[in-house]
């Protein structure tokens, strides 16, 4: 029963490989994307930090944006 | 209405709608897994060998799905003067590349076992090869061209040029003879695919659409950051 779900009458290496490569590709894309994604957010913040701080008040005043980014950030970390 | 596709209502939009996919995504990812590589029964000619379809054609479909969207939105970014149009488009862009890749390879995969060979070129085959190398030249302008003007109206050539390829992947298989089989599901007709095999087919579609909806609001979300962080100090 468990032989025949892995080698499937001989198929198993094709399928395996199938979705495997779908599965490891699909993950690897992930982590990417999620890695830049992290680091521009870190970049903003740094940028918000470096402002006066009026300016940054305003900023985080005016742009839903910034402040959601903030807000995920800190729940982060 | 063109004030709905703000970065900022769009962005906030984003957040929720990928929070929502994280809850549900690993759930459906193995209860269709469970049916595509258990449950459903293996093919009378094929055997397991058609399991192969189950990520074969999803991603064969939402390759071609994401191109059509790019050249629509390319389309209408340059008719209604949209930038936004182009930042949705540089973010879907990989996710095509990916599902387009995967069709490729998972069809030579399929390709060895039921017809022999690991690579023919035939229509469907060499036209979804170009498909690809028409997202790879689409990304590469995103890349290298640093003029924004000029990377617009480049990528959107490529869009347009792509587009012509459209029809040609889809029509391939009945304009000429192909080892590729013809299209077993069409909308509208009765399909030669039995349900046993059409419900995980459909979960399985169900999956990629989600992880493909999953890594474009993470890429798309990026963009935006990206050009809130350029304004950050006109702001």
């Amino acid at each position: 029963m468990m032989s025949n779900f892995i080698f499937m009458n001989g198929y198993g290496i094709f399928v395996w490989s199938s979705f495997g490569l779908v599965l490891i590709s699909g993950f690897i894309l992930f982590l990417k994307t999620r890695k830049t994604l992290k680091k521009y957010e870190k970049e903003f913040l740094l940028e918000l930090q470096t402002l006066p701080e009026a300016k940054k008040k305003h900023v985080l005043e005016n742009s839903k944006i910034a402040n959601k980014i903030l807000v995920e950030n800190s729940k982060t970390n | 209405m063109f004030n709905f596709f703000s970065p900022t209502n769009i962005f906030l939009i984003l957040s929720r709608i990928q929070k929502f996919i994280n809850s549900i995504f690993f759930p459906i990812l193995i209860v269709s897994l469970v049916f595509a590589l258990i449950l459903s029964p293996p093919d009378r000619i094929q055997g397991d060998a058609m399991r192969i379809m189950y990520v074969h054609v999803p991603s064969a479909w939402l390759g071609l799905a994401c191109f059509s969207a790019i050249t629509v939105l390319s389309i209408l970014a340059f008719i209604f003067k949209i930038k936004n149009f182009f930042y949705i488009n540089k973010s879907l862009a990989p996710i095509g590349l990916l599902f387009t890749f995967l069709a490729i390879v998972t069809g030579s995969l399929w390709g060895e076992p039921t017809w022999g060979t690991w690579w023919v070129w035939d229509a469907r085959l060499t036209s979804m090869m170009f498909l690809m190398f028409f997202y790879i030249s689409y990304i590469l302008c995103f890349k290298f061209i640093k003029k924004e003007q000029l990377m617009l109206k480049v990528s959107s050539l490529i869009a347009i040029l792509g587009a012509i390829n459209l029809p040609i992947i889809k029509y391939s298989v009945d304009w000429w003879t192909t080892l590729h089989q013809p299209a077993s599901i069409k909308l509208g007709v009765s399909n030669s695919i039995h349900s046993t095999m059409m419900l995980p087919l459909l979960s399985m579609l169900l999956v990629l659409v989600l992880y493909g909806a999953l890594i474009f609001l993470m890429k798309y979300k990026t963009e935006i950051i990206r050009i809130k962080k350029k304004s950050i100090k006109r702001l």
